[in-house]
């Protein structure tokens, strides 16, 4: 793994679910540090796409490199890759039978080896980091959304890893948790974290990302970074979904 | 001015409940004094009418019209210890006493882990057997066939469950495996077991088993009863056990494996957990059947309470006493099973804490 390689090499990648054409000829190159927002109609694949980043999805054709490793079916490649891929996910997912810091440390001790007293002491420093480290005693279902999908992204964290993935992280939230939430994933992004977002928060977008992706059917149609995506739009698709999502 | 609200005082709720109308008050005063008679008619039978001594014998059933617990001072030794060895019965005693101690100790949260709990029943299960089968420390040898009544029935509940549960556990994985070769075969396994009366299972492993099996594995008649037995438990709690896995929303496996947690992480920390929290109130159902249903190995000879308690009035001396034996057994197997019950209530409080 050096530095040289992209974070995520994407080459003619096929999707199916069953005899469904998910996803057609994906071809998409992340360069380390880079943010990527993705955004498209609803059953465009987005979510596909990135679940396959970490082997959530399998896929059918192609190749998907993530951080040098080939993603293939070796189980070892899969946990490898894993290990340096964080996900958050529209509903949480957090384990509800577990505190916030259990849930936190429970990954970094399993997977990493770490014992309790350095993973708690990471766990604090991340959920100091998203402003609710009073919160560690408590459990998910004590929690707001908003501070539910803070935790997410603190637990994804702890894991130290390269990439972040993240699956409309806002969109089951209500209105005013929804900046709580883009607040932590700027700071993120400030740090450099490589990143992709499928999120339509377009104020975030034109914010943080290096290149903003529109996918319609399977397919990415157009990709360009957020003032000419926003500006220029060539696709006829992306204007109109753009005109949908901006109102005008 | 808005009414205020006032909080009915416990008399104001009495007469709003039960004597609001002229029915009302009728149907109460009508069942109450039903009851009554009823819970004094037994009151007068169980206590005041009784007779409670051995030495009092003659007085049965001359017309005192009360229970004759002299029946349970005589036989109460058969009752919890069956045909053991009168001598050696305390042994029995002490090995009951264990049993239950075990149970009481693997109910605390504090022995709730992968260490403490094994090692909790290992230590149980060998005072159990080294006590009963003897043999050992200059105790008589007592052959399984010997033993009865109370310690045989926990030592069939615990040793089914014991055994069945992990079995459940595996089965309900294999159940779900994502290579339907497997999930298949042990659905039809399942369903299989499932089909057949407990009575037809435990003939098979009593009886049928030796003539198939090499004589090294056949083992005595009563560890093949408790695993055809634990089999039989096995599917039934899988299916359960399989239920709570599938209320679990997939994100949560999803979450872990994004997390790079292994397969058996992902079981032991995530699933697992989860699904028992779900399952409770049917795995302490199935608990509760499986305790009463232990009665069932008397057709492969063997003196479990019910059992033995039929032998207690079986004498002519005892014959007409039949009622106070079975009262005497059912109050048995009620403390055990209404202790069972009131335990998950507890359970099912203290996981509901954790999952607001
Ligand atoms: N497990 C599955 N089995 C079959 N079809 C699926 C499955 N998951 C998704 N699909 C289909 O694949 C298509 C793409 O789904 P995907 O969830 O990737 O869309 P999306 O772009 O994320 O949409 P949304 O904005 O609604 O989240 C949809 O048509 C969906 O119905
Ligand atoms: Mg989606």
């Amino acid at each position: 793994m050096t530095t040289q390689t992209p974070a995520i090499r994407i080459s003619d990648m096929d999707k199916y679910f069953g005899t469904f054409h998910v996803l057609r000829k994906i071809n998409l190159e992340v360069a380390r540090g880079e943010r990527i927002v993705i955004c498209g109609p609803s059953g465009s694949g987005k979510s596909t796409l990135i679940r396959c980043i970490n082997r959530l999805e399998e896929y059918e054709g192609g190749s998907i490199n993530v951080l040098g490793t080939e993603l293939d079916d070796n189980i070892d490649n899969i946990d490898a890759i894993r290990r340096e891929t964080g996900m958050v996910f529209q509903h949480f997912n957090l384990f509800p039978h577990m505190t916030i810091l259990d849930n936190c440390t429970l990954a970094p001790m399993l997977v990493r080896k770490q014992s309790r007293a350095e993973a708690e002491e990471v766990a604090m420093q991340y959920l100091t980091r998203v402003k609710i480290p009073e919160q560690a005693d408590k459990y998910p279902g004590q929690l707001s959304g908003g501070q539910q999908q803070r935790v997410a992204i603190a637990r994804a964290l702890c894991m130290k890893p390269e990439i972040m993935l993240f699956d409309e992280p806002t969109s089951a939230l209500d209105p005013e948790m929804i900046s709580e939430v883009l607040d932590v994933m700027v700071g993120l992004a400030n740090d450099g974290m490589t990143m992709i977002c499928v999120t339509h928060e377009m104020g975030f977008a034109r914010q943080v990302a290096d290149r903003v992706i529109f996918m319609s059917d399977g397919e990415i149609v157009e990709q360009a970074p957020p003032t000419e995506f926003f500006e220029t739009p060539k696709h006829a698709r992306t204007q109109a979904f753009l005109g949908q999502i901006l109102g005008h | 001015m808005a009414k205020t609200y006032h909080k009915p005082t416990f008399i104001e709720r009495i007469r709003a409940n039960y004597f609001s109308t002229w029915l009302d008050t009728t149907l109460t005063l009508g069942f109450g004094a039903l009851v009554l008679w009823v819970l004094l008619g037994l009151f007068d039978w169980a206590f005041l009418n009784a007779v409670w001594s051995e030495a009092e014998r003659e007085q049965c059933g001359h017309g005192s019209g009360g229970a004759c617990w002299a029946v349970i001072d005589a036989r109460w030794r058969l009752i919890f210890f069956g045909l053991y060895p009168f001598e050696e019965q305390w042994r029995s005693a002490i090995a009951c006493i264990a049993m239950v101690v075990t149970g009481a100790l693997s109910c605390v949260p504090w022995f709730w882990s992968a260490r403490r709990l094994p090692v909790l029943w290992l230590v149980g299960f060998a005072i159990f057997y080294v006590l009963m089968r003897g043999g050992l420390f200059g105790l008589t040898p007592v052959s399984e066939q010997n033993w009865g009544g109370l310690s045989l029935t926990l030592f069939i509940f615990a040793s089914v469950t014991l055994i069945g549960m992990p079995m459940a556990i595996v089965f309900a994985l294999l159940r779900r495996s994502h290579l339907p070769m497997i999930a298949g075969t042990m659905g039809v396994i399942i369903d299989t077991i499932r089909s057949l009366p407990l009575l037809s299972i435990m003939f098979t492993f009593a009886i049928v088993l030796p003539f198939v099996l090499p004589g090294w594995a056949v083992g005595d008649k009563l560890y093949r009863v408790i695993v055809g037995y634990a089999l039989f438990f096995a599917c039934y709690q899988a299916e359960i056990i399989r239920g709570g896995m599938q209320a679990l929303p997939a994100g949560q496996e999803e979450a872990a494996q994004a997390l790079g947690m292994g397969y058996w992480h992902r079981i032991g920390y995530i699933v697992l957990p989860q699904a028992f929290r779900n399952a409770l109130p049917p795995t302490i159902n199935q608990l509760v059947i499986t305790f009463k249903e232990t009665s069932l190995v008397v057709i492969i000879g063997f003196f479990e309470v019910l059992a033995s308690g039929n032998a207690a009035y079986g004498t002519a001396e005892w014959n007409f006493a039949h009622i106070e034996v079975y009262c005497f057994v059912a109050l048995i197997y009620f403390t055990f099973v209404f202790a069972l019950s009131r335990y998950g209530a507890y359970l099912e409080r203290r996981l509901a804490v954790a999952a607001r």
